[in-house]
C-alpha cells in the first residue's frame, strides 16, 4: 500500500472522535467484522489509528478506498464544512429520467479529459442524494487529497450543494461537468451560504413551515390559569402590543423551526434620508454600508428581536425575506428593490 | 509612630524608608474590567460642561488649518519615529495606573534589573509563563520622549521583555515576549496638584501574554506602590472615538468606518457590524461639526441618530438598544473590554490624549 494512502487513512481516523470510529469502520465496509474484533477501540487514537492502517495494508488499501471512509465522515460532520447553493437551469421541460450510471459516467468523463490528476469518488445515500466527492490534482502533481470539495446533488431537484475547496479556481470546470453530467444547461451560484447543509435543504426545497395567512379574528377563549396569588393591582402595560407582536412575528416567520443560517450580508447602496429638521447631509450619491448580521442560529435571534423590544414588528421585508427567497447575501439599492443574481453559463 | 503614617517599608533602591500615605490602603491586585467599567463614565463634572474630551480641546483652541486635527505633540520633532512606530498595528490593552511613588527616571537600568530578578524568581516559584519553555527573559526599560503632550506631561516610558532561547545561536536577534507603556499624554488634570514624590503616567498599554503582565504588574505595584486597573471604554466614549476618528482628515481612506453591536441577551445572541464607506461618513459628520477644533455632545449625538435612523429605515432595528462593543476606523479601533488598536502614526498622539483621559477619570 502507498504511504501517502497509509498516511492519509491514519490521518481521517485521527480526525473521527474516539467513540464514532468503529460506527464510521463498520459503514465503511472495507474490514471485516473479524479484522474490527482485533482492534482495542479504548485506547489512545493515535494507537487505534495504527492497527487501523495496519489492517488496511493487509487488505491492500488503495486511494478509492480511503476517499469513501473521507465521504463517510464528511456526511456525518457535515455542517463542519460551509456549503454554497447552485441552482440549474434547463431549457425546455424534458422529463428525463435520470440515470445515476450514466450521471457519473458522463461527470468522469467531463472531468478527466480537462484535468488528468483527479480522484472521483461517489456515494449514495437514501434521501436521494447523491455525494460526490473530488481531489484536485494539475497536470503534474497528485490529487491533493487534504483539500478535496464535495457536491451534494438531489437527482429529482435542479439544486446543487458545493462546499469548494480553498482552491476555488477549479470552481468553473466543477460546474461544467455537473451540467454536462445532469443534462442541464446553465448553473449559477445562489446567494445562499450557511454552515448547516440541511437547513439549505430545507429552504430551497421549501420544507420549512411556511406561514399560511389565516383568518383568525380573535384568540380563541380558552380558560386561563391562574396562578396561585394574583394581585389584581398588577397589570401588564402594553399586553395588547405584547400580543401584537406574537400574532405578527407568527405570520411572518412561521410556526415552525426555523432554518439554520450563520449569517446575512446585506450591500446599501441607497440614500441618506434624514428627518427635515435635522440639518444634515443631502448628498445625491449613495450612502455606502456593508451591514453583516451574525448569530449561532441567525433567523431565530431576528425572530427574538421584536419581542425584546429591540425591533418594530413587523421586522423589516429584507430580513424576513431570506428563507423565501432562498438567499443571505443582498445587494440593495434604492427604490429597485433587490438586485438581480448573476447567471454563469458553461 | 506619627498618626497616618506607615509602618517602614523597603523602597525600591532597598532601603528602609517611611511613608506617608496619600491614600487608604488597598490590597496588591491587578483588578478586573468589570470594576473598571463603572467608572469610565466621564464625571459628572465633565457631564455638565459638554465636552468630555474637551477639556483639551478647550484649551488648545482653533488649529490654523480650521478642520478639528488631533493635537500633535510638542515633542514631534525629536526622537525617532521608529520608536513610536511599534505602537502601531498592535492590539494593546489598556490600564489606569495610579501615580508612582518615588520613581526615578535615571534609575531605568536598576529597575530592569530588579524586575528581572524578580521575574526570574516568580518563575521558579513555578508561577507565570509557558511550562517547559527554556528562555531567558531580559527586560529592558526606555524613556519614549516622543510620547508626551504638554510640557507637564512625564515622557513615556516603555518596558520590553525579550528572550532568547537557550537553543538559538549567540547573535540571533532577541524576540520580544511582551511590551508594556506607560504614559501620559495631556494628563495635566492629574498631574497638576501632584506632590513632587510622585510621577503620573496614568495610561498603560499592554502587549502579549497575560501571565506576563501578572507579573510585570505586580512588581510595579509592590515596588512604587501603585495600583493597576483594567481600563474598560463604555458604549457612549466609542461614540465620541467613532465621531472624532471619522472626521480625521486621512490620505487615502481604506478602511470602512466600521461599529459593531452585540445583543447578548437573546435566546441565540446576535452581532451586528455595520461598516460606512469612509468618504461616506466623513461627509456625514462634516455637515454635522459647525466649528472646527471643537465637538460637542449635541454633535456627537445627532451623528449617531443618523447612523441608527438610516439602519432603521432598513432594518426596523432600534440599534441603539443594542450594545455598542467596538468601534473602527482609519486612525484607530476600540474595544469595550478596553482593547485598542492605533492605526495611523499622525493621529498617535491624539488617541493616546483621549486614553489618558480616560484613565484619569478612572483614577479620580
Amino acid at each position: 500500500m502507498d504511504e501517502t494512502v497509509a498516511e492519509y487513512i491514519r490521518r481521517t481516523v485521527l480526525k473521527i472522535p474516539r467513540d464514532e470510529i468503529k460506527m464510521m469502520l463498520q459503514k465503511w465496509d472495507f474490514l471485516s467484522e473479524a479484522q474490527l474484533q482485533t482492534v482495542n477501540f479504548h485506547q489512545i487514537k493515535d494507537n487505534i489509528s495504527q492497527e487501523v492502517v495496519q489492517l488496511c495494508e493487509e487488505n491492500s488499501a488503495d486511494i478509492k478506498q480511503a476517499a469513501v471512509l473521507d465521504i463517510i465522515y464528511n456526511h456525518i460532520y457535515q455542517n463542519k464544512r460551509m456549503w454554497s447553493v447552485y441552482q440549474m437551469k434547463k431549457t425546455g421541460e424534458e422529463l428525463e429520467y435520470f440515470d445515476l450510471t450514466d450521471f457519473k459516467k458522463k461527470f468522469k468523463r467531463r472531468l478527466r479529459s480537462a484535468l488528468k490528476n483527479v480522484t472521483i469518488t461517489f456515494r449514495e445515500y437514501e434521501d436521494n442524494a447523491i455525494w460526490i466527492r473530488v481531489a484536485w490534482g494539475t497536470p503534474y502533481r497528485q490529487p491533493n487529497q487534504y483539500k478535496p470539495s464535495y457536491v451534494v446533488y438531489h437527482s429529482q431537484t435542479p439544486y446543487v450543494f458545493i462546499s469548494a475547496s480553498v482552491l476555488k479556481s477549479n470552481l468553473p470546470l466543477l460546474c461544467q461537468a455537473l451540467i454536462v453530467a445532469s443534462n442541464y444547461h446553465e448553473i449559477r451560484e445562489m446567494e445562499l451560504r450557511s454552515h448547516s447543509l440541511n437547513s439549505l435543504k430545507d429552504i430551497v426545497f421549501k420544507r420549512y413551515s411556511q406561514n399560511f395567512p389565516t383568518y383568525c379574528p380573535k384568540p380563541l377563549q380558552g380558560k386561563t390559569v391562574e396562578p396561585e396569588s394574583v394581585d389584581l393591582r398588577i397589570i401588564h402595560e402594553n399586553k395588547s402590543e405584547k400580543e401584537r407582536i406574537q400574532r405578527v412575528n407568527q405570520e411572518v416567520f412561521g410556526n415552525g423551526p426555523q432554518p439554520i443560517l450563520q449569517f446575512a450580508q446585506y450591500k446599501l447602496e441607497t440614500m441618506f434620508k434624514s428627518s427635515p429638521e435635522m440639518d444634515v447631509l443631502d448628498k445625491k450619491e449613495p450612502f455606502r454600508c456593508l451591514v453583516k448580521f451574525s448569530s449561532p442560529h441567525l433567523l431565530e435571534s431576528l425572530k427574538s428581536l421584536a419581542p425584546a423590544g429591540m425591533a418594530d414588528a413587523p421586522l423589516s421585508p429584507l430580513l424576513t425575506c431570506i428563507t423565501q427567497k432562498a438567499r443571505n447575501y443582498f445587494r440593495i439599492r434604492e427604490k429597485k428593490g433587490l438586485f438581480p443574481d448573476s447567471f454563469v453559463s458553461p | 509612630m506619627a498618626a497616618g503614617a506607615r509602618p517602614a517599608r523597603a523602597g525600591a533602591d532597598g532601603r528602609r524608608v517611611r511613608t506617608r500615605r496619600r491614600r487608604p490602603w488597598r490590597p496588591w491586585r491587578v483588578e478586573s474590567a468589570e470594576d473598571g467599567a463603572a467608572r469610565t463614565l466621564p464625571s459628572l463634572g465633565r457631564l455638565s460642561r459638554g465636552l468630555p474630551f474637551g477639556r483639551a480641546y478647550g484649551r488648545l483652541g482653533n488649529s490654523p488649518s480650521g478642520r478639528l486635527i488631533l493635537p500633535a505633540p510638542l515633542s514631534q520633532e525629536s526622537g525617532d519615529p521608529q520608536r513610536t512606530a511599534l505602537l502601531l498595528r498592535k492590539a494593546w490593552t489598556l490600564y489606569s495606573v495610579t501615580p508612582l511613588y518615588r520613581f526615578c527616571r535615571g534609575r531605568l537600568r536598576d529597575y530592569a534589573r530588579l524586575l528581572g530578578a524578580f521575574i526570574a524568581a516568580e518563575r521558579q516559584k513555578g508561577l507565570a509563563v509557558e511550562v517547559g519553555v527554556e528562555l531567558d527573559i531580559k527586560v529592558a526599560l526606555s524613556s519614549l520622549p516622543e510620547l508626551q503632550g504638554s510640557e507637564q506631561d512625564q515622557p513615556a516610558v516603555l518596558v520590553q521583555l525579550s528572550s532568547r532561547s537557550r537553543a538559538s545561536p549567540k547573535n540571533s536577534e532577541d524576540k520580544i515576549l511582551w511590551s508594556g507603556c506607560f504614559c501620559c499624554v495631556y494628563g495635566d488634570d492629574l498631574s497638576e496638584n501632584m506632590p513632587e514624590d510622585f510621577t503620573c503616567l496614568p495610561l498603560f498599554l499592554a502587549n502579549g501574554a497575560e501571565s506576563y503582565m501578572s507579573v510585570v504588574g505586580n512588581w510595579f505595584q509592590k515596588t512604587f506602590d501603585c495600583i493597576f486597573r483594567r481600563l474598560a471604554i463604555s458604549p457612549f466614549s466609542l461614540t465620541w472615538m467613532v465621531a472624532m476618528w471619522t472626521g480625521c482628515k486621512v490620505d487615502k481612506a481604506t478602511s470602512a468606518v466600521e461599529l459593531v453591536f452585540s445583543v447578548p441577551r437573546l435566546p441565540q445572541p446576535l452581532d451586528i457590524s455595520y461598516a460606512i464607506h469612509p468618504e461616506d461618513a466623513k461627509a456625514l459628520w462634516d455637515t454635522i461639526q459647525k466649528t472646527p477644533g471643537e465637538i460637542t455632545q449635541e454633535e456627537v449625538d445627532v451623528f449617531m441618530d443618523c447612523l441608527y435612523s438610516h439602519f432603521h429605515r432598513h432594518f426596523k432595528i432600534h440599534l441603539s438598544a443594542t450594545k455598542l462593543v467596538k468601534v473602527s476606523t482609519a486612525i484607530a479601533s476600540a474595544h469595550c473590554d478596553g482593547i485598542v488598536k492605533m492605526l495611523h502614526s499622525q493621529y498617535l498622539s491624539g488617541v493616546l490624549m483621549l486614553l489618558t483621559e480616560l484613565a484619569i477619570s478612572q483614577i479620580q
